[in-house]
């Protein structure tokens, strides 16, 4: 290589890393530290089983896991992944199928897969993989964007791992991926009334979805209406929750402190819960700060989203957006007692290894589209 | 057409992007929103709702308070019981290990390991909860379990207080005091609810007869209270505060003194044993007090068997027992008083008017019944009569003659008013539970049987103790205790006072009068005379031979009953009621007894010689002059 070269070659990079956004990096530690923390407190007193590595151990792991994802794919330019957009899919859905078919139970659904005493939930990559696929596809229709036909093709593309996932039966995943899909149409520039029919199809459709659900399912989603209406049963994790929150007031009990937390009334304190240990232990403010790192994020996705220089870049952002915001809505009003109970993990605050890996991984893919498709404003 | 949306360089349209912002901006506001109102706004609700979901008061049980006897002696006492728990989370998840555990412990402890699976099996609650599996585990299979205790996971043994009863010598003797102290057992789902707003638990004991029911709420105490803090699968954590203290029960005196109550046994039991008869009853009291001294109803029962938790075939044979052993016949039971109710004809009379002191009446071999057709008599027990006679010959021969006249000279109203002036007709209030009222002849008592007014010659038997009369063995001796102590009816005294835990009284209860009789001193020691004289010249002029300190006053009295046996022998209850003074030299009587013996076919008073073996063992006197009985054949 010559010289001439080498240094076109580190002015390029030099300028690409000027470009890369340490806000985005900064909140994602920030975040991700705060779950480490959470979890080890979810966990302080139930502990892991002897001899196995404590879960801030795992989520250690597998945050440096992820990070390492996030930086290989920072540098990696994103527009490579265009072109394996219809591989991606077929592995997106061979990913799926084998959990059905492979899957261990958790909590009566086959959810993950085993491998080598490692839970793999492939349902979390297919996430993010899917934000490829569709972000491929939207870029690929870019002048045909404003027709039905667009429309139609997105959802067909996410109804089959859509589908798969519901079959799981995993009901708060497949909604992630039909938030997605929505979200993605929305910012890539579909056009507005077939949005708006498509919207009303949704709820004309989801009574017959909900009656389609299993009766557990059906009891735990009516809950937030009114807890009180079967409080030992169903609705027992959202009386406790509200509790917990609550009790929690406007500084909290300290970390560890959380009563609720501590004597297990919170069944699935350190996954899909792992909030109401916020409120109880770190209170309002410790809430509102976390809100308020989430919010940051957003922020910083949505900035790239609308620098991104091509549709593929910003459609990206466009996804990964509408995944955190509607995971963050759903999970934060699942706890607080305003949404329904669906099986939603927090992002980078639930304890679980593929959901950590792949949002990082993803957080990865935005900041490749922002160091390689940004144009500083001068 | 140009899209307004699109954006000129071909990038994405900025417009979505900024709505999408706004979307979100609005979605955090919401959940911000609703975090204020839960946490700051509703965070008292909330957190106490949280506190009263993970905390449990748990009670705090307070130990039943001893009972003594007159002397200090306990006769009621904890002792511990060994009861076989299992806690379903810490016994072996396999069901092959698990029976294996259970198997072991029924080995050790002797029980079937069938019915601790059974138990096990059907005990619903939390798998944190300790089961019972089985109470009244021998005290050494108790340390082999504890012993075993690394082999045997979820099982364990713990020790509760149970009721044991004494006897005056401190062994271990249900059967001497059983009708007087009752027995503890525990309470039915029946009457849980009505309990458990008392602080009763679904697992605690109550009394159930005697003391041991009548004092429950002396006894019991009053249990305290923890307040818990439970994890979610109801496993207590800690002690979060003490919310009462547990106040003991208090511990009883009772009136009673088992070596008298051992005496007053064992004389009834030669009495029914020497002359064929099932059941007796033997009442000691001090008459100046009303404190009873000694009760015995025989057959008994052993209450310490109850207190241990009986057997189911123990408990059918006792309750299928014709002689009723579980009832205290002393005073839930009601007998025509005979001869020994002419005390309240004669004070009657006397008060009446109806005789004076000096006056003679005729007597005869039988009675001719006024108004009654010619020939229709009531006989006297002496067939030829006793010719002239005054009140207290008449009450020392025991002349029913006499007396039918007595009778039928006060009428139905004043016989039956003078008889519930001492007592009778109604429960003394004697603090044990089941006492009887007993039956009084008054016009009501004709008309409840459709008559406008009572026969004359009902009356006339009346007058005698017999037909329209029925008391309680309690009831005569209160009567006769009340003639003996110048007139106060008191009201019957079991428990003494309060105690220490070393069976010191505190706090004595005082007698209490229930009313002092409205009849005239003279009368009262005319009655007392003839009581007197009975013993020293008419009826039972037997036991005054007898060497005891005061000087003994009583009466006799028998009621036939029943069916003749085969010998045309009509059976009968027999009667003997009496007091002295017991210290020599003294006049005021400090000690009574009624003896009441059912159904005899012998010749003789039964209960006279039983009176008479108790005094001779009470005074410990050289002298022996029981009579043997022999069977009465006509």
């Amino acid at each position: 290589m010559s010289a001439v070269t080498a240094t076109f070659v580190e002015a390029a990079n030099a300028r690409r890393w000027r470009a890369f956004d340490w806000q985005l990096l900064l909140y994602l530690v920030l975040l991700v530290g705060f779950g480490a923390v959470m979890g080890y407190s979810a966990n302080y007193e139930t502990g892991s089983a002897p001899g196995g590595l404590s879960q801030t151990v795992k989520t250690l792991i597998w945050t440096s896991i992820g990070l390492t994802l996030f930086f290989v794919a920072a540098r990696t330019d994103y527009h490579w992944l265009q072109t394996f957009a219809t591989p991606i899919y077929l592995l997106v859905l061979g990913l799926l199928v084998a959990t059905g078919l492979l899957g261990t139970n958790l909590f009566g659904a086959q959810m993950s897969i085993s491998v080598a005493g490692i839970d793999f939930q492939f349902s979390e990559i297919s996430k993010v993989l899917m934000v490829v696929v569709l972000a491929a596809f939207l870029a690929s229709r870019r002048e045909r964007i404003g027709r039905l036909s667009t429309i139609v093709g997105a959802g067909l593309l996410m109804a089959l791992p859509a589908y798969l996932v519901y079959r799981q039966p995993d009901l708060g995943t497949a909604l992630v991926f039909v938030a997605i899909l929505l979200g993605m149409l929305f910012m890539s520039g579909a056009g507005m009334g077939w949005l708006a029919l498509l919207g009303g199809v949704t709820l004309a459709i989801a009574p017959i979805a909900v009656g389609a659900l299993q009766a557990y399912q059906r009891q735990r989603l009516f809950c937030f209406l009114d807890p009180a209406a079967d409080p030992q049963g169903a609705c027992y994790q959202v009386i406790q929750a509200l509790n917990a929150v609550g009790s929690g007031g406007l500084l909290g009990h300290g970390l560890t402190a959380g009563r609720q937390n501590q004597l297990g009334f919170l069944p699935v304190q350190s996954t899909d819960f792992i909030f109401t240990v916020v409120a109880e232990e770190l209170g309002f403010i410790g809430g509102m700060i976390l809100l308020a790192l989430f919010a940051l994020l957003i922020w910083r996705v949505m900035q790239v989203g609308w620098g991104a220089r091509d549709p593929f870049g910003a459609n990206i952002a466009a996804g990964l957006g509408s995944l955190l915001l509607f995971q963050i809505t759903v999970n934060i009003g699942m706890v607080t007692g305003i949404m329904p109970v669906t099986g939603i993990p927090l992002p980078f605050i639930t304890y679980g290894g593929s959901s950590m890996i792949s949002l990082l991984f993803g957080m990865g893919l935005l900041q490749s589209v922002r160091v390689h498709s940004w144009k500083p404003t001068f | 057409m140009a899209d307004l949306d699109q954006a000129p360089d071909g990038r994405q349209p900025r417009a979505r992007f900024i709505a999408a912002a706004a979307a979100a901006v609005l979605l955090f506001g919401i959940l911000g929103g609703r975090l204020f109102q839960l946490q700051v706004v509703d965070s008292a609700k909330y957190a106490a709702q949280a506190v009263a979901a993970r905390t449990v008061e748990v009670p705090i049980r307070s130990p039943r308070g001893l009972i003594f006897d007159r002397e200090g002696r306990p006769i009621a006492v904890n002792t511990p019981s060994w009861t076989l728990y299992a806690r379903p989370a810490d016994l072996p998840p396999e069901k092959a290990a698990r029976d294996a555990v259970l198997r072991r412990a029924a080995t050790l402890t002797g029980i079937a390991a069938a019915m601790l699976q059974q138990r096990l099996a059907t005990f619903r609650g939390s798998p944190f909860d300790l089961v019972p599996l089985a109470s009244g585990i021998a005290r050494e299979a108790a340390l082999l379990i504890a012993e075993e205790r690394a082999g045997l996971p979820g099982i364990s043994v713990s020790a509760e207080a149970r009721r044991e009863y004494l006897d005056e010598t401190g062994a271990v003797n249900g059967e001497l005091l059983a009708h007087l102290l009752g027995y503890t057992g525990p309470v039915s789902r029946d009457e849980l609810s009505a309990l458990t707003p008392r602080g009763y638990l679904h697992d605690d004991v109550i009394g159930r007869d005697g003391v041991e029911a009548s004092y429950e709420a002396e006894l019991r105490g009053t249990y305290g209270s923890d307040l818990w803090e439970r994890d979610a699968n109801g496993r207590p954590i800690k002690v979060l505060e003490r919310l009462s203290d547990p106040v003991p029960g208090k511990n009883l005196m009772l009136t009673v003194d088992a070596r008298i109550q051992r005496i007053a046994t064992e004389t009834l039991k030669w009495g029914l044993e020497a002359a064929g008869v099932a059941q007796g009853v033997t009442i000691v009291m001090n008459p100046q007090t009303g404190e009873i001294l000694a009760m015995v109803s025989l057959p008994t029962y052993d209450n310490d068997k109850f207190a241990a938790g009986i057997s189911a075939a123990d408990y059918a044979a006792y309750v299928s027992d014709p002689t009723k052993p579980l009832r205290n016949h002393a005073i839930a039971d009601i007998y025509p008083p005979g001869s020994t109710f002419k005390l309240v004809t004669g004070l009657a009379a006397l008060e009446e008017g109806v005789t004076t002191v000096s006056q003679r009446w005729p007597t005869y071999g039988c009675y001719q019944i006024p108004d009654a057709p010619a020939g229709q008599c009531l006989f006297d027990w002496n067939h030829r009569g006793f010719g002239q006679l005054s009140i207290v010959d008449a009450y020392a021969k025991s002349s029913d003659t006499f007396f039918y006249q007595m009778a039928v000279g006060l009428g139905v109203d004043r016989l039956g008013g003078w008889a519930k002036e001492l007592g009778f007709g109604a429960k003394s209030g004697l603090r044990l539970p089941g006492e009887a009222g007993g039956t009084v002849i008054s016009k009501a008592w004709a008309q409840a049987q459709g008559r406008p007014d009572v026969f004359t010659g009902e009356l006339a038997m009346a007058g005698i103790g017999q037909n329209a009369i029925a008391v309680t063995p309690l009831q005569l001796l209160n009567a006769y205790a009340a003639v003996a102590n110048g007139g106060h009816l008191m009201r019957p005294m079991i428990v003494r006072g309060e105690t220490d835990g070393d069976g010191n009284l505190t706090r004595a209860y005082q007698p209490e009068v229930i009313r002092d009789l409205a009849a005239s001193p003279q009368d009262l020691q005319i009655m007392r005379i003839g009581a007197r004289e009975v013993i020293t010249t008419g009826h039972a002029t037997n036991i005054g031979a007898l060497q005891v300190p005061g000087a003994l006053s009583g009466k006799t009295g028998t009621a036939e009953f029943g069916t003749p046996t085969a010998q045309g022998v009509l059976p009968f209850h027999s009667w003997f009621v009496a007091y002295l003074p017991s210290q020599a030299g003294a006049t005021d009587a400090d000690l009574a007894i009624v003896t009441f013996t059912y159904s005899a076919v012998v010749r003789g008073n039964v209960s006279l010689e039983v009176v008479k073996y108790f005094f001779q063992q009470y005074f410990n006197l050289d002298q022996d002059l029981r009579r043997e009985f022999q069977v009465n054949a006509n």
